[in-house]
This record gives C-alpha cells, structure tokens and sequence, in this order.
C-alpha cells in the first residue's frame, strides 16, 4: 500500500505506469488533499533540485594531476629494469666464462705425465693482442668477487628471513 | 573548444597520453565529486583526500572504462567505495553508520559552513544543513539524484544495491529532509522572533 507521500513522489519522479500517472493526475486535480500535498512536495522537490554544490581548493585539479605525472614519471624506471636485460647480461657472462674455460682446457697438454698422477701442465693462452695473462687473471678476479658479493646477498637474505619479526 | 568535448572524447585523449584532456575532466566533475566526498567526511580537508584519490584510481583504471555506463556513474562508484573506505579506515564502526545523531553531532561540531552568515540566511543553506544531517547513504543518493543527473537504476549500479531498494531510500531520505528542514526552519524562526 502506497502512502499519498509515495505516490505523490512517484508521479513527480515519473517512475510510475501511465496508467497510475493517470490515476495520481485525477486526485490531484479533484481531491484537495492530493493537490495541497502535491503542490508541498512540488516545492520541496524544487529546492531540492537547487541545492547547490560544494567546490574545493583551488589547487585541486592541479594535486590530482601532479600525483598522476609522479605517478607516470615513476613508471619507465620501473621499466628499464626489465628482466631480459638481466638474463641476457647473465648469459653473456655465462657464455664467456664457458668459451674461456673450453679454450683453457683445450690448451692443456693432456698426455704429459705417462701413468703417474695427472700433473696437469696449465698454460696460460696465449691469445694475441687483447688477452693476456694478466687480462685472464683479472676477469677471473672479477668474477671471484661478483661470485663473493652474490653469497654475501643469498646470506645476508637468508639471515633476515630466519630472523623473526618484532 | 575541448572543454565541449564529451566525457568519453575526452577518455580517449586521455588514453592516448593527453593528461589536459583528464584535467579538464576532473575540472568538469571535481565540484560533484568533492560534494559526494564531503557527505561522507564531513570535513573539507578529508572530503578533498577522498577526492583526490578517486580521480586518481579513476586514472588508472581508465583503460577499463568500457562506455557501458555514463563515466559519471562509472566515476561514482569509485567515489563510494572510496568514501566506504575511508570510513572504514576512520574506524568509524558500523553502529554510528546507522546512527543519525551521530551525523548530526558530526555537523554541529564542523564550522566551515557556519561561518558564512550571509549563507545562512539563504534557504539552500537549510537544505544543504539538513542534508549533511542524514546518513551518507541517503545524502549521497539525495545529491546523486538531484544533482548528478543519475536514475535510480544508475544510482543503484554505483552504490551497488538494487533500485528498488534506492527508491524506497530516497522515498525514506526525502521524508527526513522534509522534517529536518520543517525542524530546523521552524527553530530558526523562533530565534529570530
């Protein structure tokens, strides 16, 4: 059962059927209560309709975009640390390390020795012009401490982990 | 020129890397939205918070804005479950939601809208006091409704409820109102008698 109110609300809304409308339309225009009512909320309705907005600072717009451009400044750091990169870096060193240790055994002189134990004759290559010794020795030292730091990491890591949590 | 542009031009500028074309959004709904925020905190200063974040979440989210709905409606629905959000993180519990006097202490005690008295005089003042008295949940459907251009089916998608139950919300917001406003206004006249 709708209340005079919601009917009222309704026709002024429009959310009834034409059928209602039509109905809502003749008390209105007959009964006095209907009508006195109906003009009420018409009123009300209207001022409704005319409340007025708030507006905020003036530098409103202006946050908003600021805090989207920080946003998007931040994204192509993220960006450049893409994992390709680091995989490949990785292979390189990977496939270097592998070509210098083929090239190194294959310089060694397996036979030397006859049947006693294996002395292994390491020379050095010999590699004109870029390598040299010292230029091997120096990768390998390099490498002995790019090998240090990614322990001291994985420990360092771990230790954090094992320690709980206050 | 552009500011004729629609909303969903606009979103496509936007989209395409043009941020004037978002700030001119956020200048066309940044005074609804700001109003929808300030049903809920009650205070400028979060009101703007509120605001702020829902232009940015809506930025982000952008790209899955499909058209369906008006972006407006669309924007609204970040409002309220941003507003929801910071209610919640307010630890403004459940019970004083539903509790109207608390929202009627909450506007006693805010003094940006009182201190204006050549607004007080004014009807609207009334209106929009006796508005900020009701719940958020009535006052935002009472400002969507009137103010944002929205249908109850539009309303209702935004603050995720049915229709049917928005229009019997608004019916029941719309009675408060009334007798706030017949409270307020008779209260008033006897003060200035």
């Amino acid at each position: 059962m709708n209340t005079i109110e919601e009917k009222l609300w309704n026709y002024i809304d429009g959310t009834c059927t034409a059928e209602e409308r039509e109905s809502i339309a003749t008390l209105i225009a007959t009964d006095e209560v209907y009508s006195k009512k109906y003009k009420e909320l018409l009123l009300l309705n209207a001022e409704f309709t005319n409340i007025e907005l708030d507006e905020p600072s003036m530098a409103f717009a202006y946050n908003v975009m600021e805090t989207i451009r920080t946003e998007n400044a931040m994204k192509p750091l993220k960006a450049t640390v893409n994992k390709n990169i680091i995989r490949g870096i990785g292979m390189f060193f990977a496939f270097t390390i592998v070509a210098l240790l083929v090239f190194t055994l294959s310089q060694v002189n397996w036979s030397a020795g006859g049947n006693s134990a294996p002395v292994i004759n390491f020379t050095m290559p010999q590699l004109p012009g870029l390598i040299s010794s010292t230029t091997v020795y120096a990768f390998l030292f390099v490498d002995l401490i790019l090998g240090l730091f990614l322990l001291d990491n994985y420990l360092r890591k771990k230790l954090t982990n094992a320690t709980p949590q206050q | 020129m552009q500011s004729k542009l629609t909303d969903i031009e606009l979103i496509e500028q936007s989209l395409a890397g043009n941020q004037g074309a978002y700030a001119i959004l956020i200048k066309r709904h940044q005074r609804f939205v700001f109003t929808l925020a300030l049903r809920f905190a009650k205070n400028r200063e979060d009101a703007e918070e509120i605001a702020q974040d829902c232009f940015v979440k809506a930025y982000r989210a952008l790209a899955g804005f499909s058209g369906q709905s008006k972006f407006s409606t669309w924007l609204y629905t970040i409002v309220y479950t941003t507003a929801m959000t910071f209610l919640r993180k307010k630890r403004v519990d459940t019970t004083s939601i539903d509790d109207e006097n608390t929202y009627i202490q909450l506007e006693n005690q805010s003094s940006g809208l009182e201190n204006n008295l050549a607004e007080q005089k004014s009807r609207s003042y009334y209106v929009n006091r006796a508005i900020a008295q009701l719940l958020p949940d009535d006052a935002m459907i009472i400002t969507m409704f009137y103010k944002g251009e929205q249908s109850l089916e539009e309303i209702a998608e935004a603050m995720s409820m049915e229709a049917n139950t928005v229009k019997v919300k608004l019916f029941r917001a719309r009675q408060r109102l009334k007798e706030k406003l017949e409270h307020t206004l008779k209260h008033e006249a006897k003060e200035l008698i």
